[in-house]
């Protein structure tokens, strides 16, 4: 297993929309909905990378 | 059999000088664990701090936030951000080019790179001198400087990297394979990694 500049580089872009789309939410409505939006999007991010991690460790656990 | 297994035992020694080879796990690589470990205790670090903005901001409750009569720059940090995130997209187009053999691409990346991390930084310090007040100035202006000074701090071993590997790419190092390139990715992963963090700085500390 490696980790690639190329894949840190998609989380700099997936950060960054999510950061923008607070960012936007925000400046139009109140703060404390930009926060609650990145709470969701902070424990969706959390799920995701859970499942991802998860399904590495069979493939990992698989190959042995 | 006995005097077989000393004489390749035997043999083995005579070939192997130095110290034992070190143990290295079939599962993950070592510059991955590096900086995976490296980039995991930069998190823990950053965490503590947030988790110090958040008690200030939500368990000491001021009535307003930030309390008068500070006010943050929202526009100039913006730009900040922006340019933060771009110099990220011209470490990428470096490594994509070096890992299709081109070269100038890989210098002009890099140069890129790191005018657009001097320029962030030279914002982030001119930022400093104009917002009237200082770290002294209540728990606010601590937790502030604390934060974006910390990742100031670390913008700037991002360019001292940076300038390492573009110095090595103008003298001619590297190249499109995996393992003649790392000296440029591990300073692109970390690079990436600040970015990221600054966004959730900015998205913190200047906007919510």
């Amino acid at each position: 297993m490696r980790l690639h500049e190329a894949a840190v580089f998609k989380w700099v872009v997936i950060v960054g929309a999510a950061g923008a789309l607070v960012v936007a939410v925000t400046l139009l409505t109140r703060p404390l909905v930009g926060s609650l939006l990145g709470l969701a999007i902070v424990i969706a991010g959390c799920v995701y990378g859970y499942r991802w991690a998860a399904q590495k460790r069979r493939e990992v656990g698989s190959k042995k | 059999m006995e005097s077989a297994t000393v004489a390749v035992g035997h043999d083995h020694a005579d070939h192997h000088h130095g110290p034992p080879e070190a143990n290295e796990s079939s599962r993950i690589d070592r510059q991955t664990l590096g900086i995976l470990l490296f980039i995991v205790s930069e998190v823990m670090l950053f965490g503590a701090f947030f988790a110090s903005y958040f008690f200030l901001r939500v368990v000491v409750d001021p009535s307003s936030w930030p309390p008068e009569p500070f006010e943050l720059p929202k526009a100039v940090a913006g730009m900040n951000t922006a340019i933060l995130i771009s110099s990220s997209f011209t470490i990428h187009y470096a490594l994509e080019s070096i890992r299709r053999g081109n070269r100038a691409g890989l210098k002009l990346g890099l140069v890129a790179t790191w005018l657009l991390g001097a320029t962030f930084l030279f914002i982030q310090i001119n930022e400093y001198v104009h917002l009237g007040f200082s770290a002294r100035d209540l728990g606010f202006g601590s937790i502030f400087y604390c934060l974006t000074g910390l990742h100031g701090a670390h913008v700037f071993v991002g360019l001292m990297l940076l300038s390492f590997a573009t110095i090595r790419a103008f003298r001619g190092h590297f190249g499109p394979a995996e393992k003649d390139h790392l000296g440029v990715e591990v300073p692109g992963i970390y690079w990436h990694f600040v970015d990221i963090m600054w966004i959730v700085v900015y998205v913190t500390v200047y906007i919510l």
